[in-house]
Order: structure tokens, then sequence, then C-alpha cells
């Protein structure tokens, strides 16, 4: 099994951290950076992002408008801004001046702080990793000393794990989405590949509305990515307890899904749930389907 | 012999060959039809059926009685399955023998009230459940009672007769309460544990079970369904019972005992007939809650009312269940 790094929600973060986020895919990337970067316009800070494309800040940040920034508005006055620093051949050699010359800018502008996201692309990263390792060595010192905090941003389906694991050490920890909901039973995290929701802990009466508001939000989601045959998938692997009630609201979740020709796709689900699925007929209920265990998401052979 | 709608028979018999006259030609006639033939009986009945039906025995299917009847809501929960899988449109047979042997009289009145509640449960099939009653060996009490939940007696090849004695299930249901001992659980013993509740605090009173389930010796898969089930009941006496009362948890050779207590509610609305033990249907809004109670557990005893209502699940602890011979 391999090691999982402690995560860290991204609403979580404070001055001084610097994260590494690896992303699987771009809405991954997308809703971590929009919390980061709207935190930091809330809590007066500057949000810089550092690109490593030479491309108008506007068209690099069109994605915050899905959330609510008038992004266009937030760049003229300064309070957003893109530096495609990373897109030079020195970019990564002397980020940390940048960084340490943006900081201390954003305070003489008025800012509370600034907030930095660097997008790591494996090409700049050099032919070993070596030169990457060395800038990522020497910004520690800078998110120490200033009023900063950043994100790296690390694209997995170009960097493997293994080049991830030894830059762990080089930052404060790995970010990721902001919880969707956590009480002291049940916690639940969006997932990104594939999409859906992460339900860990136990659901009952007391919490079961927050299960109900996630669904409905993450259905809508599904939604928006396809017009039709729309797939809202719950992974259940760390689901201990789950009441009839709640199983109730997933088999009518489901058919409601299936009205409009979609699917509830619940992965991992424990042989003890199933067993009260099958006593009360609900494995059967169109537009539900019940995935097997980790093997199958492998693509592994059943044992 | 064609019949239309749900048929419910008992068929006393004294001798193999009284076994065969009734149940031989109930087969072929099943097979003959079309229909999906069941029998549940005996191993010694399965043999002589086997035989009798020669060539035609492959398509029935033969189960041993003592792997189908465990335990009356469960083994209801089987049929259910069994006639949803074969019947579909077709009128599923059964030759179902219940096993009397080695139950207590909690077990045997719980087994009557199931004879008399597959009345209610398929009353809209077509099903045909023909149960064969060994007069060699079954107690009078038991024959006797076959005649109250069975509206007819088969008495050999293809002649039926009316029971007269058949008793309505309602009542009968209310007969069996009324024959449970009202005896209070044990106070104060060494293996108790009483544990109070109240709306919102069901997650510290599953920890709690969970652990006493383990203390007792219960296997991983029977902790989670007792969670599941007390869990049930717990909310059902939340919402419907004055928002809080007492679980207390027994034990004795035989079983873990959980018992939910409330203290009732003005607002007391009365629960459905039969409680959990007709299957809802998988899209109604209400009723699976009693219905997993009663699937996940072995036995149930309830006594619901206005002032107070309590539950009580039994399940088997681990060990081999030696059932005795037939006498």
């Amino acid at each position: 099994m391999e090691a999982v790094p402690a995560l860290r929600a991204v609403g979580q973060m404070r001055p001084g951290d610097h994260l590494l986020l690896g992303y699987d895919t771009d809405e991954e990337r997308e809703t971590v950076l929009a919390a980061f970067l709207l935190d930091g316009l809330a809590s007066g800070q500057r949000g810089l992002v550092l690109t490593p494309g030479d491309i108008p800040a506007g068209l690099a940040l069109s994605f915050l408008e899905a959330y609510g920034c008038p992004v266009d508005e937030e760049v003229a006055v300064g309070r957003l801004a893109v530096d495609p620093q990373l897109a030079t051949p020195e970019g990564l050699w002397d980020l940390d001046e940048v960084i340490r010359r943006e900081a201390r800018r954003a305070v003489a502008d008025g800012f509370l702080g600034l907030r930095v996201s660097m997008e790591v692309l494996c090409g700049r990263a050099g032919k070993s990793l070596k030169t990457l390792h060395d800038s990522e060595l020497l910004l520690d010192p800078v998110f120490a000393s200033l009023p900063v905090l950043g994100v790296c941003q690390y694209d997995r389906r170009v960097f493997d794990e293994e080049e991830l694991i030894p830059l762990d050490v080089l930052h404060h920890g790995r970010v990721a989405a902001d919880l969707v909901w956590h009480d002291e039973l049940l916690s639940i995290t969006r997932t990104f590949a594939p999409p859906g929701l992460a339900l860990a802990g136990e659901i009952d009466d007391t919490n079961v509305t927050a299960v109900a508001r996630a669904l409905h939000a993450e259905t809508a989601r599904a939604r928006g990515r396809t017009a039709n045959g729309v797939r809202t998938r719950l992974d259940l692997r760390d689901l201990r307890f789950v009441d009839v009630g709640a199983l109730r609201l997933l088999v009518f979740s489901a058919l409601g899904l299936y009205a409009a020709g979609g699917t509830l796709v619940l992965h991992g689900v424990a042989p003890h749930v199933q067993r009260v699925m099958r006593v009360t007929g609900w494995d059967r209920v169109p537009g539900l389907r019940i995935e097997q265990g980790d093997r199958e998401a492998r693509g592994e052979p059943p044992p | 012999m064609t019949r239309t709608g749900f048929v419910h028979q008992a068929l006393c018999y004294g001798s193999d060959d009284e076994f065969l006259e009734g149940t031989l030609e109930f087969a072929r006639d099943g097979l003959a039809a079309g229909d999906a033939v069941l029998a549940v009986v005996k191993n010694h009945n399965i043999a002589l059926l086997e035989q009798a039906l020669g060539s035609r025995s492959g398509d029935v299917q033969f189960v041993d009685a003592d792997d189908w009847y465990g335990y009356p809501s469960r083994t209801l929960g089987q049929y259910h399955a069994y006639c949803a899988d074969h019947g579909g449109d077709r009128r599923v047979r059964v030759i179902g023998e219940p096993v009397w042997a080695g139950r207590t009289d909690f077990e045997a009145r719980e087994w009557m009230r199931y004879e008399s509640l597959l009345n209610v449960a398929f009353a809209h099939s077509a099903h045909w459940i023909l149960c064969p009653y060994d007069t060699r060996t079954l107690p009078a009490d038991v024959l006797r009672t076959a005649t109250r939940t069975h509206p007819e007696l088969a008495l050999g090849a293809r002649i039926s007769a009316p029971s007269g004695r058949y008793a309505d299930p309602a009542d009968f249901y209310a007969e069996c309460d009324a024959a449970l001992p009202a005896d209070p659980l044990p106070e104060g013993c060494d293996d108790c544990d009483d544990i109070r509740f109240a709306r919102g605090r069901s997650a510290a009173v599953r920890g709690a079970l969970a652990a006493y389930a383990r203390r007792s010796g219960m296997p991983e898969q029977r902790t989670h369904d007792m969670v599941a089930a007390v869990h049930e009941v717990l909310v059902n006496a939340v919402r419907f019972g004055g928002g809080g009362g007492v679980l207390r948890l027994r034990r004795d050779p035989d079983y873990v005992i959980c018992e939910v207590a409330d203290g009732g509610a003005r607002n007391w609305a009365m629960p459905a007939r039969f409680p959990g033990h007709l299957p809802p249907d998988a899209r109604a809004v209400g009723g699976h809650g009693m219905w997993v109670v009663r699937q996940l557990s072995d036995l149930v005893a309830e006594d619901l009312g206005p002032t107070g209502s309590t539950v009580r699940m039994y399940f088997r602890r681990p060990g081999e269940f030696i059932r005795p011979p037939a006498v």
C-alpha cells in the first residue's frame, strides 16, 4: 500500500503554508485554486498566479467566473494578478526571489498578504528533477518569513507519484479540496477521478440531511458535466454504518436520476450494508448501480 | 387440479404413503401446469418424493427443511425472494414442512404465527403452499394449531376441505401476543447493560451495543446486523415513542437479547398491522425499518402501545446449535 501523505483542506490554509497540490483533473485543480484565491480576496490578500504560459490574466483566471468572481475587475484593481514567470527559462531558478519581491510588494500596496499559486510543468523541471528540487528548497525560507502562502500544483497525469513523493518533504504537506461536510460521525469529500463524493464514517438520522444536500449539489454538478445520462458516484469504502432512512434517501435519489436517464453509482459498499439492501430489495432498484470494491476499480479480476 | 388465487393447505400425514399421496400429485400437477415447484421437506421425505417422481424429480427444487426453516421472519423473506425470482407470472407451488423439533415454546409460537402470516403475506399472489404435518411425531397442540393457521386441509390426492377452524390472522396474531410470557428481563446482573438513549444520541448507543456484542462473542457479521436492527428500533422509539427510552442488553446461553423500551407518546400513531412481517415495496416511503429489524434479528417480540412500547430482539449466540432428534 502506498503511503498517503496527510491532506489539508484548502480552507484551512494559513500564512506561511507552502503546500503541494497533486491533481488528477482540471476540475480538481480549478476547485482547489478557486477556493485558494477567493479565500485570499475575502481576507484582503492579493492573489498571484504564476503560469508556465504567456496568456492574458482574464483568460488564465476565467474559471473563477463560475464561482461568481468578477475576474476583469479584480485584475484591474490589482487584487488578482497573473505572471508568466514560469514560462521563462530561469522561471524556476529565481522563483524564491520573485515570491519574496511579490510578497513585499503586496504589503507595500496595502494588502494583508499574498497568495501565490504555481503551476509546475514537467518540461520546465529540467532533465532531472534537481532544478525543481533546489528551487522548492529555496522557497521555504520565504514562506517562513513573509505574509505569504502558496500552492505548488503538479499535474498527476504528467508527474508520477514516485516523482512527487520526494517533493513532499519540501512542502508543509499536501492540499485538497475543502470538505463538503464534516461532523463527529461523518465526513464528505469531493472526488475528482472519477468525479463524485466520498462518504466516510456513519450516516444516521442526525446527519442524513447533510448527505441529502451534498448529493443534491453533486447531482447538479454532474448534470453540468454531461447533458444526459448523469452519473452521480458515491465512494462508500470508508462508510461503516448507514441506517435505513439514509439508504432510502439514496434509493429515492437513484429513482429520481433514473427518471431523468441517469444513474447513482455506489462504490465499495460494505457487505453488511449490501445485506440490508438485499432484504429491502434496494439492490435491484432501477437507477442504482452497486459497484464492487477496490479490485474492480483497479481493473483487477475478481478473486 | 387448477385453482385461482392463493391457496394454503395443511396436510396431516401418519405414514410415508400418506405423505406421498398428499404431495406427489400436487407436484406432478404443478409441473404439468408449468408452475415452479419447490419442496422444502425433511430429508427422509425428499428421498421419498424424488424416488416417486422418477425422471421428473430434476424439475422440482428440493431443499432440506433444516436448512430453510431457520427463523420465521427470515424464512418468510426467503420465500418472498424465491417467489420473486422464480414466480413472475408463474404460480409457485411450495411443499413446505416447517421444523418443530427442538423449538422452545416461544420459538414454536413464533412459527405458528408465521404459518398464519403466510395467509397475509401471499394473499395477493396466486401461489399454492402445502404444509405437511407429521402426526407421528408432532405434539398435539402443533397439529391442532395447524387447522387454525391453514384455511384448508389437504385430504389425500387432489382432495381438500375447508379447515372449519381457521382463525383470522389478526386475531391469531393477538392470540400469539397474549400467549407470550410477560417475563421481564433480569435486573442488575453481571451480564447486563442498560443504556438510556435520547434523540440524536444513537451513535453512542451503537458503539456500546457493538462492544456488548463483541463481549458476548458475537461474530462480526452478526454484530453489524445487531447494530443495524437495534438502531432502527431506537429511531422508531425516538420518533414515535416520546423521544427516548432505554436499551436493555442481556444474554442467556442461547441468545443475546436487546430490548428497546420507550415511555410512549401522546400523539402515538397505530403501527401498521403485522409490523415488519410483510415486505414493503422497494419504492414505498416507509415500512422498511421493522422489516429490516425482523430480517436481521433471529426472533422479535413486540408490545406496542400509546403509553409505552417494548421491542425485544433475539440474536442466537454462536456455538453449534444441536437440534434434539425428533421423537
